[in-house]
């Protein structure tokens, strides 16, 4: 697991290209946000588009760096590897995973201390309830990559289009940069509802609650506990998906794709 | 005693269209300490069998064990104990060195710091990574980037290391270096060695027994100098041009074995091995392209070598037989 995630953290700082656009891309996506909510005299919401920049980085990096990763590490013949020894399947998947955190937490930072720096955006935090947020969103987003990666063992490269159909609505209805449930939310119940299916949904919703409105523990403890049952549900999910596509790819010989 | 052992091992894949049987009624029993060759043409079944043995695909039917466990009930207990390498992988992770890929793969059997360093200091001696084994992989050459994959086949010190043709596309010096190191391993460790591969030199230099596989089937399984010695036959090698399109002008010679071509494609030559039933036939051999507009450049005697067995066995050779898979 600690192997997988170093992994993770050499590739994406052996590579300047890569370590460019992981910093610019949620940077410069927050910062336009921010100009925008400037721009239509909403300044008071600019720390809304930095936070949203901070956790796109974590929510890009689980759709793109890990999903997608564990389909190139299958074509490239990799997996093969992994599956030929004794290690785990999740673990690996949990390596990569913390790998993603730690290779991430550079431009959540730099979006953070760049956007809060130049808007000089007001926060009233409440850290416990933050720093509880912040780990639980972590682990329920980071437990649906482990799902979404079972299913490029099912679907290999047809699993890209269902990623690439999926990362556009889930960011809108996540509501990034804007409240999508709860007071706030231009949406209908019936969409608010499927929004907070969304585990980057009910994080962001007490992120922003606790780091401008100072809502304590206390405050966003039901948003904490349904982050805590996504997560444990997800991971559950993922371990049972990735145990039985292996079993299902052992029988019908879909394990291994090489690109010869 | 044997370390593989397979038993009736079949295996079919199923689509829409139709039903490909990859394997059928395999038997094989392979030793420990022994450098095992599998070869045959592409799509005989040689890398099915491999990923079945690995733990990667289950058979349709039949039973194969490795070291006494059961690869369908019992990878968990398979794997620990094996390891393969494959001359189409990629080695590893472009941006870490090669020694940093191989203490990551070192870590997928739990490998502790200490023995990994013996370990990697060792085979890196062996396969001569020397200064290569710090730099990160996208700089290293085919050559040595194949040295690594190689490498990180025997960091777990496994019982049974499955090779699907580890020396493809290398050169001549690589090759021979890997197969010093594949031939060491198994005299010096006892390792077994499964060598998958379509090199019929390669399976005759370095193979202690050989099984040709052909269609799924295994046609037979001997030493390679019982293979020559009981099935190997004269040949009558000739270069023609132009290239022919058919070989029929030598195999519809009564007593022809079977016929195989290569090209050279600079010279616009075919260089076609006839596999004689008995020597007394080269007259008509040579009589035969006088009848067609072949033009014989040169021609000679060979002696038996397994391409000779293969095309006795089955009538054809390895890129007849590869050509009528792919049509």
């Amino acid at each position: 697991m600690y192997s997988r995630a170093w992994v993770r953290v050499r590739s994406t700082f052996g590579e300047p290209a890569w370590l460019a656009v992981n910093l610019s891309v949620p940077l410069l996506s927050s910062l336009a946000m921010a100009l925008l909510y400037g721009s239509v005299g909403l300044s008071k919401y600019t720390g809304f588009a930095i936070l949203g920049g901070i956790m796109l980085a974590f929510w890009g990096n689980v759709l793109w760096s890990m999903a997608s990763q564990f389909n190139w590490d299958k074509e490239e013949g990799i997996f093969e590897i992994y599956l030929v020894s004794p290690a785990p399947i999740t673990a690996i998947l949990v390596g990569m995973s913390l790998g993603g955190i730690l290779a991430t937490l550079p431009s959540a930072t730099l979006v953070a201390v760049i956007g809060w720096l130049f808007f000089s955006t007001s926060i009233n935090p409440s850290w416990p309830s933050v720093i509880l947020t912040f780990v639980l969103t972590l682990a329920s987003l980071y437990a649906m990559g482990m799902l979404l990666s079972s299913l490029y063992l099912a679907y290999g490269r047809e699993a890209e289009s269902l990623n690439n159909a999926i990362g556009e609505p889930i960011n809108l209805l996540s509501g990034l940069y804007f409240p999508s449930i709860g007071f706030g939310s231009p949406f209908p119940f019936t969409i608010q509802f499927i929004a907070s299916l969304i585990p980057l949904t009910i994080g962001m919703d007490a992120l922003r609650k606790s780091v401008f409105y100072a809502s304590g523990v206390g405050s966003v403890w039901f948003d904490l506990v349904t982050l805590a049952v996504m997560a444990v549900v997800l991971l559950y999910l993922g371990d049972k998906a990735l145990t039985a596509l292996e079993n299902r790819g052992r029988r019908q010989g879909t394990l291994v794709v090489r690109l010869r | 005693m044997a370390i593989v052992v397979t038993s009736q091992l079949a295996r079919k894949f199923q689509s829409k269209r139709n039903t490909v049987v990859a394997l059928e009624s395999v038997d094989l029993e392979v030793n420990e300490g022994e450098v095992f060759g599998l070869l045959g043409p592409n799509g005989a079944g040689k890398t099915t069998l491999i990923r079945i043995l690995s733990t990667l695909l289950l058979p349709t039917s039949g039973k194969a064990t490795v070291a006494g466990f059961d690869v369908d009930s019992e990878p968990e207990k398979v794997r620990p104990l094996i390891n393969m390498a494959s001359g189409a992988e990629r080695a590893g992770y472009e941006f870490i060195s090669a020694r940093g890929n191989l203490w990551f793969f070192s870590q997928l059997y739990g490998i502790q710091n200490d023995i990994f360093k013996q370990r990697v200091a060792l085979l890196s001696d062996k396969l001569e990574l020397g200064g290569y084994i710090d730099k990160k992989l996208y700089a290293l050459s085919t050559g040595y980037r194949q040295r690594m994959t190689i490498a990180r086949a025997f960091i777990n010190d496994p019982r049974v290391v499955f090779m699907d043709e580890p020396t493809i596309a290398l050169d001549v010096m690589t090759a021979r270096r890997i197969r010093e190191f594949l031939v060491n391993e198994a005299r010096e460790s006892k390792r077994t060695i499964f060598l998958a591969t379509h090199n019929m030199a390669e399976t005759e230099a370095i193979c202690d027994r050989v099984a040709i596989i052909d269609r799924g089937r295994i046609l037979v399984c001997e030493t390679p100098d019982s293979l020559k010695r009981n099935y190997g036959v004269p040949a009558y090698v000739m270069e023609v041009t132009p290239p022919p399109n058919s070989l029929s002008i030598f195999t519809s010679i009564p007593g022809v074995k079977g016929a195989t071509s290569s090209l050279d494609e600079e010279r616009g030559v075919a260089r076609v091995k006839i596999v004689l039933d008995n020597e007394d036939l080269v007259d008509k051999i040579i009589a035969a392209p006088k009848n067609s507009k072949l033009r014989v450049l040169s021609s000679w005697r060979q002696e038996p070598t397994l391409e000779e067995v293969f095309v006795n066995l089955v009538g054809r050779g390895f890129t007849e037989r590869e050509m009528e898979s792919a049509n």
